[in-house]
């Protein structure tokens, strides 16, 4: 999934922070996608945080880079694979 | 099933309803051992109605449908700055069996039916859920057991074994709350597992909530304890909620979070037997 996408669909769902993590719930209208909810580490907390229609992967790897103890390279790796990740977010893409 | 005239009391988990209306009205047998004195106070107003009203449906705001590939069991719209709720007959497809209309600040009922079975089912377990709402509780697919001293709640999917786990501990002198649907309130910074009316006679009961178990099948007993979000996450998966108002969600993930931070949560893969019961025992000991 892009960045452009997952910023769009953002609104779908309900996010609460526990501790360092993120439960992700979806807004919807069936009961059944209680079943859906999941959950996100630090990492993937500050990429679903920063994921917004005018930031590239680039801009989210650095900002990356300064909150956590990386490199670019590994920064960028983290979003990509946030990104493919949220593949399964797709069908809330309507 | 009993005609209570024109009002009763009901208390579920501790919530007092008035139910009340100009014709007699019928309830369903399970929800006799919850009616209270007349003398208690109420809460939420639930106010009854024969015959149902005309409406434009058209011209409201479609909100949540509660259905499957089969049928609709009940629509909910928003309706004067509250909701509006179509229950239909599930023995008559496509037939109306109740309209109801509840206020913004879930404390107001006014329930239209084709007759006077005002909380037929699923009205009944539609108001559990909205007192959910009200107060600061949830309504769970779960079972638990009470063995004198602690509340267990064994929570899974249809077939983890919720009924099954339920005779194991009864059998080793626990009383079962229920062993399908249980309110989860938070009283005076405690909370307590509460039985609701059935379609079958059980008397009101409540246990203080010590664990929750996420139950499976399993060739041995096993245990893993869960933390943070992801016991977060597993334990509100078997809330019942209409989840179609982030106020909603954000309510109950309060809920949840506080929960979970206080009270053990576990996945439990087990073997049907009374072995259960003493790992279960054992594990916590051990924490």
């Amino acid at each position: 999934m892009d960045i452009q996408t997952l910023s769009s669909i953002k609104s779908k769902f309900v996010a609460r922070q526990v501790a360092e993590e993120l439960v992700i719930v979806p807004l919807s209208g069936n009961v059944a996608q209680m079943n859906e909810l999941f959950t996100l580490n630090e990492t993937g907390k500050f990429i679903w945080e920063n994921i917004s229609v005018d930031k590239t992967t680039t801009q989210i790897s650095a900002l990356m880079t300064e909150e956590f103890d990386i490199d670019e390279q590994t920064a960028q790796q983290d979003v990509e694979i946030f990104l493919s990740q949220m593949d399964i977010l797709n069908k809330y893409n309507k | 099933m009993n005609q209570f005239g024109f009002e009763f009391k009901i208390a579920i988990a501790e919530v007092v309803l008035h139910v009340f209306s100009k014709k007699t009205i019928e309830l369903e047998a399970g929800y006799v051992p919850f009616l209270v004195d007349s003398s208690a106070t109420a809460e939420i107003e639930v106010e009854c109605f024969q015959g149902l009203p005309e409406v434009d449906f058209e011209a409201l705001k479609l909100l949540f449908e509660a259905k499957n590939d089969e049928q609709r069991f009940y629509t909910i719209y928003e309706a004067s700055g509250g909701y509006c709720f179509v229950l239909f007959d599930q023995n008559q497809k496509g037939i109306i069996q109740q309209i109801a209309y509840l206020n913004a600040s879930f404390d107001y009922w006014k329930i239209y039916s084709r007759n006077a079975m005002a909380l037929k089912y699923p009205m009944g377990p539609i108001i559990m859920h909205y007192l959910t709402l009200f107060t600061d509780a949830v309504l769970m697919h779960a079972s638990c057991a009470f063995d004198g001293k602690k509340g267990r709640m064994f929570s899974g999917f249809s077939g983890a074994g919720k009924s099954t786990i339920s005779m194991i501990w009864a059998n080793a002198g626990s009383q079962i709350i229920n062993d399908d649907r249980l309110v989860i309130r938070k009283m005076n910074g405690q909370f307590f597992v509460y039985n609701t009316p059935m379609y079958y006679v059980d008397i009101s009961k409540k246990a203080p909530l010590n664990a929750i178990y996420l139950i499976s099948h399993f060739p041995e007993n096993k245990a893993k304890k869960l933390s943070g979000a992801l016991a977060v996450s597993k334990v509100m998966a078997f809330c019942i909620q209409n989840n179609f108002d982030k106020s909603f969600i954000n309510k109950r993930l309060e809920f949840f979070s506080d929960l979970c931070s206080v009270t053990p949560i576990y996945e439990l893969g087990f073997v049907p037997d009374e072995s259960v019961v003493s790992y279960i025992a054992e594990n916590e000991k051990q924490g």
